[in-house]
């Protein structure tokens, strides 16, 4: 029983990771039409930002946290500015805006490896507030890690006040209405580019957030990208384009990977996982969450 | 439209053919020993291959400072010619091929993982060019998986069997552990094979090893493989991994509540274990290669610091030794043909950085000492040696 829960808080603590990630791809996808796989590396630069914010330029943590969240959503809408604008205007198919992507997150990879360097760095324990560093608390028989706690009650708190915003705000329905329908809505007197920009921002300090977190539990490297295509996976099982989709996703396939791991063995973690994510397409091709095409975002 | 493509063919061709030019400048050689090197400059192990690449080039640096290499009688430049393998096997067999049938070099130093250096073996043979691994210390670098030597592989550290009985040993013998547990890496050689000789001789020696578990390079997340060695409760976990998945595992086996001792191998020894581990890995002991505080490494030590204003590397005093013994063999060899220098390293019997080194039939080091280490604070103190056997 006790390592049964363990392994279900170790679940959850992966859960909110990959959520955190999965809703960016799915906010961008809802209103594209595309998986930004550029996502994952805008990602890795939150870590990034964060880290120099704390460690270089001394800042306090939560101005640091902040900072990396604004200069993320910069660099996210820098993106949709030079590389998928050009594309949208020229009303390219979509498989291009997916080559771009992966074209972009290659380089801003590879410009970390070539500027920074390889080697992975952790986030010194004295910069961190006291319920951030490492170390867990005991509950009955389990361990929790603080970071784990802290990065549930983020990420919570990021999800929501995004539903919020999108249910219950002008601007929310602006999006809701071109992710519905673009031209429609452009029609309609919605300023669509706006809107576009703004998803990207919020997508982008989303993954500051995602990468300064990601970066305080593991460790701030280059490939950190790579990890995030599990998000992706989990965004895609979930539903592409639903909030809540991306969100139950998260959470399924990290009980599954963590419980598969920890109960049969490490090798077949991945093929359970991405067996049962193609039975899934399978029967329901739009994932757990996802309705039909007018039901996005 | 035409002419703007006739412009980028002919672009592209005369970059292709400024490149074969920068290849081709390299082929004609004068009084120079041409070694090639081969090791990660990127990707996961970076450290490692850079630390390795600055030492070469310290080295080469020194001997050409004083007038050169001397062989029977001649003075010869030493030249490096280096290239990145991103600790990647296809890489290494590229360029296991183009040091060997462009560069033309007389032999190579070099990889330092078993993953790379295996499949390099059957090219290195076939081009007759020698190579002295640094730290490749699975089994098949010099042995083939059918019992046959490979004649051109040799290496400078001492192999996985050995490596893991010494573990063993000391687990059950000198700490009195009984059960034991393993966490290792399943898509790596060197971590699967060092893990099988700790268990043969854990349990050979009398323990059990309670669990066995594993996870894939590139994962971050250890909880949930090490909850369930949490839940076997072993007096001991093996680790053989490399650094910075030790120290990610050390500090989520504290997490968990995890509080026992952690044993490694020699993919522990970095300057930045401890600072990515912080204290989780306090008191925790792994197998080395050599004492890095000891008389005999002093000189290249603080040579290596005062020129690049760091701390060397496990694998700078392992590739250290590669060219000793390398340039030992050309000079006894007189000559800088590879069945000649391949004939004298067969009978290789220097001192190195890192103990005594005296090639055996199967290519291996015999006798090599090990070290046992352990991390007390932000050091690494040295505990005790093991001879062979």
């Amino acid at each position: 029983m006790a390592q049964f829960l363990q392994q279900l808080v170790n679940g959850l603590s992966i859960g909110s990771i990959y959520a955190l990630m999965a809703v960016g791809y799915s906010l961008v996808y809802s209103i594209m039409n595309f998986s930004n796989f550029a996502h994952g590396s805008v990602i890795m630069l939150g870590a990034y930002f964060g880290f120099f914010a704390l460690t270089l330029l001394g800042l306090p943590f939560f101005l640091a946290f902040f900072l990396a969240a604004c200069a993320t959503a910069l660099v996210a809408v820098l993106l949709e500015r030079l590389a998928y604008k050009p594309l949208r205007d020229r009303r390219a198919p979509f498989l291009y805006f997916i080559i771009t992507a992966m074209g972009a997150s290659i380089f801003i990879d590879n410009s970390v490896i070539a500027t920074i360097g390889p080697t992975p760095k952790t986030f010194p324990q004295d910069v961190l507030p006291a319920f951030l560093r490492s170390g867990a608390i005991r509950l009955g028989t389990i361990e929790v890690g603080r970071i784990d706690i802290a990065m549930f009650v983020i990420t919570a708190i990021c999800l929501v006040a995004l539903i919020l915003f999108i249910d219950f705000t002008k601007m929310g329905k602006a999006i809701q209405a071109t992710a519905y329908n673009m031209k429609a809505s452009a029609l309609m007197g919605i300023d669509t580019n706006f809107v576009i920009i703004l998803v990207f921002a919020i997508g982008g300090a989303l993954a500051g957030v995602a990468g300064v977190l990601y970066g305080m539990k593991y460790q701030v490297y280059p490939q950190m990208s790579s990890i995030t295509l599990k998000s992706f996976v989990a965004a895609v099982f979930g539903g592409l384009g639903s909030l809540p989709g991306a969100l139950l996703g998260s959470v399924l396939l990290a009980l599954i990977e963590t419980f598969v791991s920890g109960y049969l063995s490490t090798q077949y973690r991945d093929l359970f996982a991405f067996i049962i994510l193609i039975a899934m397409l399978v029967v329901r091709p739009a994932g757990i969450m996802g309705k039909n095409a007018e039901d996005k975002a | 439209m035409r002419l703007r493509s006739f412009v980028i063919a002919a672009l592209v061709v005369s970059l292709a053919l400024v490149g074969f030019a920068g290849c081709a400048g390299g082929g004609k050689s004068g009084n120079t020993i041409k070694i090639g090197w081969l090791g990660p400059e990127t990707g996961d192990s970076a450290l490692w291959g850079q630390a390795e690449l600055a030492t070469v080039k310290m080295m080469a640096e020194d001997y050409n400072k004083a007038g050169g290499v001397d062989v029977g009688g001649k003075k010869y430049k030493l030249e490096i010619v280096a290239y990145d393998d991103k600790g990647d096997s296809t890489e290494a067999v590229n360029i296991a091929k183009r040091l060997t049938s462009q560069d033309k070099v007389s032999a190579v130093i070099g990889p330092q993982g078993s993953g790379e250096a295996i499949p390099i073996a059957p090219i290195m043979n076939d081009a007759k060019v020698p190579c002295v691994a640094s730290t490749a210390t699975n089994p098949k670098v010099t042995v083939t998986e059918s019992g046959a030597v490979n004649p051109y592989m040799f290496r400078a550290c001492f192999t996985d069997p050995y490596q893991g009985k010494v573990a063993a040993y000391f687990a059950y013998q000198k700490l009195g552990k009984r059960k034991a547990a393993i966490f290792m890496t399943i898509d790596d050689p060197y971590s699967t094979g060092l893990s099988q000789y700790f268990k043969e001789n854990f349990v050979s020696l009398g323990g059990t090893i309670v669990s066995e578990v594993s996870y894939t390079s590139g994962e971050k997340d250890f909880r949930a493989p090490l909850t369930k060695i949490k839940a076997s409760n072993p007096d001991v976990i093996f680790i053989p991994a490399y650094y910075n998945d030790v120290a990610l595992a050390a500090k989520q086996a504290r997490d968990l509540g995890i509080k026992q001792l952690l044993l490694g191998g020699d993919g522990w020894p970095s300057d930045n274990l401890i600072q990515l581990a912080g204290n989780a890995l306090e008191g925790c002991l792994f197998i080395n290669h050599l004492d890095f505080d000891s008389d005999t490494a002093k000189p290249m030590r603080d040579e290596y610091k005062a020129k690049y204003n760091k701390n060397a590397e496990l694998n700078s005093y392992m590739i250290h030794d590669s060219l000793v013994m390398v340039i030992d063999a050309i000079q006894r060899a007189k000559s800088l043909k590879g069945p000649d220098i391949q004939k004298a390293l067969e009978t290789c019997d220097i001192q190195g950085v890192t103990g005594h080194i005296k090639i055996g039939p199967n290519h291996d080091p015999v006798g090599k000492t090990a070290w046992l280490i352990k991390i007390v604070g932000q050091d690494m103190k040295f505990q005790e040696t093991f001879a062979a056997d």
